[in-house]
């Protein structure tokens, strides 16, 4: 096993301006083999300048690795405004030790990402592999698709410990997602594929659905997509949820995803 | 060494206009044009290697109102593409619907010099030409739609063909276009209601049929010295069956007499209008009956329209087509009629090897190909970025050039292409003469532009060359493609663009424009109905519609007299 | 006197071009025809930016332009996250300036879609756009619905000139043979004229177009008796209206773009115009605001390949916004200077984005002075697009118009300004050795 340690310099984050630093050359995958100072030579984004890693955090290696899936890296410090963490890692592991900025564990196709914080928007964006756990909130457009993609999420495993925000696993097509607290609006709209659980509450979940599954087991879903429709009651694990096939306004041919309610 | 000289010498030419197949010959170059010798010039060895002229592209979707409505839509596919900013280049984005820049750069890095849009909107004519400016490198032009005019087919009615040859004379001066195109002739007006026409249905409240609006504009256009034909998108593009409708559609135009030597018609990506069948489930390759029919006839010239598999999105003027697609897919769908004009749709499509339709329409192009015996009536187009991207036009020329690559293609396609059409049976191969005559000499001909310097080589042409990293005897397909993708150098106007697959500069292209010079009574009687038009029907002005000169600041342009 | 026809009026995305003025002493004395009361009062003119000028110990000092140019190339050349935002008051030529110099300092380039119909672009590229042109519109339609949009206070000369009130080749008779539906959150000025008004609850838009869906594809049982506070009965009364039109057409504006929901209410919106479409004819148009914000969005498409909110800090293009675009960068204090281009971030952003622009290098360049000049270190007075300089725009039905030029001026044009910015910037990289 390695430990990288990456601990980001307090004059980076302590400007009048915030910007953030992109850590994707930063995954097990792309460091594992790297000596300490060949791992501070990588070069990342800071705004429109390229810096070497070395420059911008206190780098720290600890152990030998013989492949990316005995590499760890620990990510500490303010990490309010380090984009990327993780994203489109394929082994290993990551821990974040705080709060990260946008697109942790995007395009992700295996390894592990732990965040012991919130994550901002675009969290496991089109993640087709791996594993995500955040355990605070999540931002707007968890694990959702890139821009015009019909497409997002298509495997893998995300678990949220807090709430997520706005369009959650829009357009997921594959994976698992537990949310453990509330959902925003339109958590799983154009949900194609996958099981979403939200233990929490939701509004106007699974919009244009054509397929997956979702059970919101919180007492309370507002808004309820009025293209609904209720065709009974399921009992699972004991409790009795309704069971909602939808979205009809997708035609009928194409409404082939399952919403479970309390 | 002089100022704007350059030799390039060593190299085996394929300059067909001139006659020239694979002779070991110097190229000489002076102030951006080829010339008999120069003095002291700049020296490239080409060291055996294969030379053409700048290739010219007869019909692509580069640049306009639909064009951008592809982009916007579709920013997934601008990330297909992405490439960083250099010295020299803009950054690039975009596979399907590429950026301006990487338009320029990528049909530059393939040895092309002229590009045809092929589907300017009237009205939104100053779009084209304001991304025409933006897009490197490359000379152009666009065509105006002129078919689903409601003046257009008012004169039809009528049967006023000197009118109406006014009509178009303005319309194309109007736009700073280069001739007449037609899309779904009566179609694209009847997808006004929702509605669509076959050849010989009336057009809803106009009383005229596609067939008369064809041939009308034909004869209209041949009363000028036009350097083009009609360029015709016909009726039920892409639907099964419709090869019957597409050699109805060439008849139309026996009998009447083009200006100079070039067909009265012509047709455009041709693949999508030589279908049999009667539904998507008994598709199959109508390609056979095409070919016939231009190896019989000296009426029409062809382009391949010819499918690449993937990921790609279709846009043409032809509205209810886009729809009848969206229909299919489910995928995003954009519609934009033009008032008293045209009208357009977009919506991507994936060409997939494992589905049988998508398999046959592979097959159709290439057939076409390898049955139209005489090359000098077809161009090499994939009509992008409908049926692919041009950037797979290497891939179309090492297809063309080895059966062996076809048989091996095969393998990988559906197996339907075994039973439904004749691809396999084809043992014809392409040589480098043949390839460079469908991807410039025929389109230069056919354009009138090898009389302006594009396509060949000759004294007083424009010095655009490409110089391929192959010999001539070359006969790997995969090196054939990587050759036809990378130029070892082109050359435009006598500038070295492309170095070893690199842009290295990037001049401005110039817009080629027609002005047909009409009878001057019949204009001013054709102008009391336009401005009436404009007075009642239109939502701009009639002074504001004209493409101002400050929109081509590269102007080239070519008169077009008055015949009769 | 010199009377001027076909005047292009440079105000809102309806782009009104067949105005007629009067020009004496260069200067527009009398708006004679076509613009509407806003639009008569732009071409009239009011006060301008009367010098360049650069802030010193929190005053403006009045200098020359040669000395505000190169202040500015020298903030942006050393920003590490600089911000180029506006654009959408003035012309093409300018934004293709723009698109170049934020290539140049890696910088992102954003415009006033991003606080207005960005939502909307967002939709498109979700479904698409069925559309067409205003003229269609005014020849074709019978059926015109406005949602969230109200046009007789936003965009006077639209029911005029396209839609409603207009007549036109199948529409002869005008609003007599046409149907207006309305549906909004109150009863505007638009909504009195119509003959159906929805009155929807705020922030139910997106609830109330899954059920017109779900009715539209004729399925009725699923549809509860209420929603958004619209009764069942109105809501089949609408479909019924919706699929006997031969052509109808949905304009809908911010109060869409902006209410729960926001660009996922368009993608709704959209999906229900495609559900109307296999009955009938129908289309469906975002009501732009600014005379060209369509046009910054047309030339920074094809010239990066995004519509706005584009990043070229990599010196490629990264698009998504949410991330690139102005107000989130500006309230994340993600930037370290920003250049204002005919717009006014003090009147129109958030707060906190103000404050984070309060510790920023600042840059202006507008005709007019506005609450972003109070804070601005560095301004540049310009001349008007479509009064003192011509230039390209698109209306919002990507139609491009020529905006013509009525009189001269001593005010340097957007595009010489920003082209002198772009040389001074590649002046100090050069010196840099870049």
């Amino acid at each position: 096993m390695q430990t990288i340690k990456l601990k980001i310099k307090e004059e980076v984050t302590s400007g009048a301006a915030k910007i953030p630093v992109e850590v994707d050359p930063l995954t097990p995958d792309k460091l594992a083999g790297k000596t300490e100072a060949e791992i501070k030579a990588v070069k990342v984004w800071w705004g429109n300048k390229e810096e070497n890693t070395g420059d911008l955090f206190d780098v720290s290696v600890e152990g030998e690795a013989g492949s990316a899936e005995e590499v760890k890296i620990v990510l500490e410090g303010d990490l309010s405004r380090v984009k990327h963490i993780g994203d489109g890692m394929k082994a290993g592991e990551i821990e974040a030790q705080g709060d990260v900025d946008m697109h942790c564990g995007a395009m992700m196709q295996g390894g592990r990402v732990t965040v012991k914080g919130n994550a901002d928007c675009w969290a496991g964006r089109e993640m087709r592999g791996g594993e995500l756990i955040i355990e605070g909130d999540a931002g707007a457009n968890l694990c959702a698709m890139y821009r015009g993609e019909m497409t997002g999420m298509t495997g893998g495993k995300v678990i949220v410990g807090g709430n997520a925000d706005e369009c959650a696993a829009q357009y997921m097509a594959g994976g698992e997602i537990l949310i453990k607290g509330n959902t925003n609006i339109l958590a799983g709209l154009n949900m194609s594929g996958g099981k979403i659980v939200i233990e929490g509450d939701a509004v106007m979940p699974c919009a244009d659905m054509t397929g997956g599954e979702m059970m919101v087991k919180g007492s309370k879903v507002r808004d309820i997509i009025p293209s609904f429709r209720l065709v009974g009651t399921e009992s699972i694990d004991g409790v009795e949820y309704k069971k909602y096939i939808g979205d009809l306004a997708m035609t009928e041919k194409k409404a082939k995803g399952v919403l479970y309610v309390k | 060494m002089e100022e704007g000289e350059l030799l390039i010498r060593n190299g085996v030419v394929y300059d067909p206009i001139n006659g020239v197949k694979g002779e070991k010959k110097d190229i000489c170059i002076r102030d951006g044009k080829v010339v008999e010798e120069v003095k002291n010039p700049k020296i490239i060895d080409a060291e055996g290697r294969v030379v053409m002229p700048g290739g010219v592209d007869i019909h692509s979707h580069i640049a306009g109102a639909k064009v951008n409505a592809g982009r916007l839509f579709r920013p997934e596919d601008g990330r297909k593409g992405v490439k960083a900013r250099t010295k020299v280049c803009r950054p690039e984005s975009g596979y399907s619907v590429p950026n301006t820049f990487a338009t320029g750069y990528r049909y530059a890095r393939m040895g092309y010099t002229f590009v045809m849009e092929a589907a300017m909107p009237p009205l939104a004519a100053r779009h084209t030409h304001e991304e025409m400016v933006d897009i490197p490198i490359l000379d152009n032009a666009a065509l105006p739609l002129i078919d689903n005019n409601w003046m257009t087919m008012d004169y039809v009615k009528s049967g006023d063909t000197d009118l109406l040859a006014a009509y178009i004379a303005w319309m194309i001066k109007a736009t700073k276009g280069y001739g007449v195109k037609v899309v779904n002739p009566g179609g694209t007006e009847a997808w006004a209601w929702a509605k669509n026409c076959d050849l010989n249905d009336a057009v809803p409240y106009f009383d005229v049929t596609p067939a008369e609006i064809v041939k009308n504009l034909a004869v209209a256009n041949e009363k000028f010295e036009m350097p083009h034909s009609i360029h015709v998108h016909g009726n039920m593009l892409g639907h099964p069956g419709n090869y019957g409708v597409t050699t109805s559609t060439y008849d139309l135009v026996k009998g009447i007499k083009p200006y100079r030597d070039r067909p009265a018609m012509h047709a455009t990506h041709t693949q999508f209008h030589a279908y049999g069948g009667t539904r998507w489930g008994d598709f199959e390759s109508k390609a056979d009956v095409i070919a016939d029919y231009i190896n019989k006839n000296e009426n029409v010239s062809i382009d391949l329209g010819s499918i690449i598999l993937g990921d790609t999105t279709t846009m043409t003027a032809d509205g209810p087509m886009e729809y009848s697609l969206y229909q299919i897919t489910g995928r995003k769908w954009t519609n934009h009629d033009v008032e008293l004009e045209t009208g357009s749709g977009i919506t991507p499509f994936l060409y997939s090897g494992k589905s049988p339709v998508n398999t046959i329409q592979w097959a159709i192009g290439q057939e076409l190909a390898l049955l139209v015996k005489d090359p000098w009536k077809l161009a090499l187009t994939t009509d992008h970025p409908n049926a692919g991207p041009f950037i797979g036009y290497p891939i179309i020329i090492s297809m063309l050039m080895s059966k062996r690559r076809r048989d091996e293609s095969a393998e990988d396609m559906h197996k339907v292409i075994f039973d439904r059409a004749e691809y396999s049976s084809i043992d014809r191969e392409y040589d480098l003469n043949e390839i460079a005559i469908i991807t410039r000499g025929m389109a230069a001909k056919t354009l009138g532009l090898h009389e302006h310097g594009k396509g060949h080589l000759g004294v007083g042409a424009d010095g655009d060359v490409a110089i391929y990293d192959i010999l001539p005897e070359e006969r790997d397909a995969g090196k054939i493609q990587k050759a036809f993708l990378n130029t070892k150098y082109t050359i435009k106007g006598g500038e070295i663009v492309v170095k070893d697959g690199e842009v290295v500069a990037t001049p401005a292209g110039k817009t080629y424009f027609v002005t047909p010079e009409c009878d001057e009574k019949l204009t001013d009687e054709m102008m009391v109905t336009l401005k009436d038009r404009f007075e009642h029907y239109y939502s701009v002005n009639f002074n504001n519609y004209p493409v101002q000169d400050a929109y081509v600041p590269n102007p080239y342009e070519i008169k077009a007299p008055w015949r009769s | 006197m010199v009377e001027v026809t076909d005047v292009v009026c440079s105000l809102c995305g309806c782009v009104c071009d067949d105005i007629v003025v009067e020009v004496e002493d260069n200067k527009v004395t009398k708006v004679k025809k076509g613009a509407c009361a806003v639009g008569k009062s732009k071409l009239m003119g009011h006060g301008r930016i009367e010098s360049p000028a650069i802030r010193e110990n929190s005053s403006l000092k009045e200098c020359s332009y040669d000395d505000a140019i190169k202040k500015a190339a020298e903030i942006l050349a050393a920003a590490r996250k600089p911000l180029l935002y506006g654009w959408s008051s003035t012309v093409c030529e300018v934004d293709k300036v723009g698109v170049e110099l934020a290539e140049e300092i890696g910088g992102i380039i954003d415009n006033t879609a991003s606080v207005c119909h960005g939502p909307s672009v967002l939709a498109i590229q979700d479904v698409g756009l069925p559309s067409c042109t205003l003229g269609e519109v005014k020849n074709r339609a019978d059926l015109i619905i406005y949602w969230g949009a109200n046009p007789a206070a936003a965009h006077a000369n639209h029911m005029k000139r396209y839609s409603y009130i207009s007549k036109g080749y199948w529409t002869e008779e005008g609003k007599k043979k046409k149907k207006l539906v309305v549906v909004d959150v109150r009863k505007t000025t638009t909504a009195k004229l119509a003959d159906v008004f929805l009155q929807i609850e705020q922030g139910k838009d997106y609830l109330v177009f899954s059920a017109l869906r779900a009715l539209l594809y004729g399925y009725e049982d699923v549809v509860p008796e209420e929603v958004g506070g619209i009764s069942k009965k109105n809501l089949l009364e609408t479909v019924r209206i919706m699929k006997e039109a031969k052509f109808g057409i949905i304009f809908f504006g911010l109060g869409v773009t902006h209410t729960r929901g926001r660009h996922n209410n368009i993608v709704n919106a959209i999906q229900t115009t495609r559900a109307a479409h296999t009955h009938t004819k129908f289309s469906i148009m975002p009501m732009r605001g600014h005379y060209n914000v369509n046009g910054f969005n047309q030339v920074c498409t094809w010239e990066t390949g995004y519509p706005f909110a584009v990043d070229l800090s990599r010196g490629y293009a990264w698009y998504n916004p949410g991330e690139t675009s102005s107000t989130d960068l500006l309230v994340r204090r993600e930037c370290d200077a920003a250049l204002f281009i005919a717009t006014d971030p003090g009147a129109h952003f958030p707060a906190e984005s103000i404050r984070h622009l309060s510790k920023i290098p600042v840059i202006q360049i507008d005709p007019f002075p506005n609450p972003t000049t109070e804070f601005a270190d560095v301004v540049i007075p310009a001349a008007i697009s479509g009064i003192e300089a011509e230039g390209n725009v698109y209306r919002m039905d990507n139609i491009p118009i020529r905006l013509r030029k009525l009189v001269d001026t001593e005010y340097m044009a957007d595009e010489e300004i920003m082209k002198r910015i772009l040389d001074e910037v590649r002046a100090i990289r050069e010196k840099e050795g870049e």
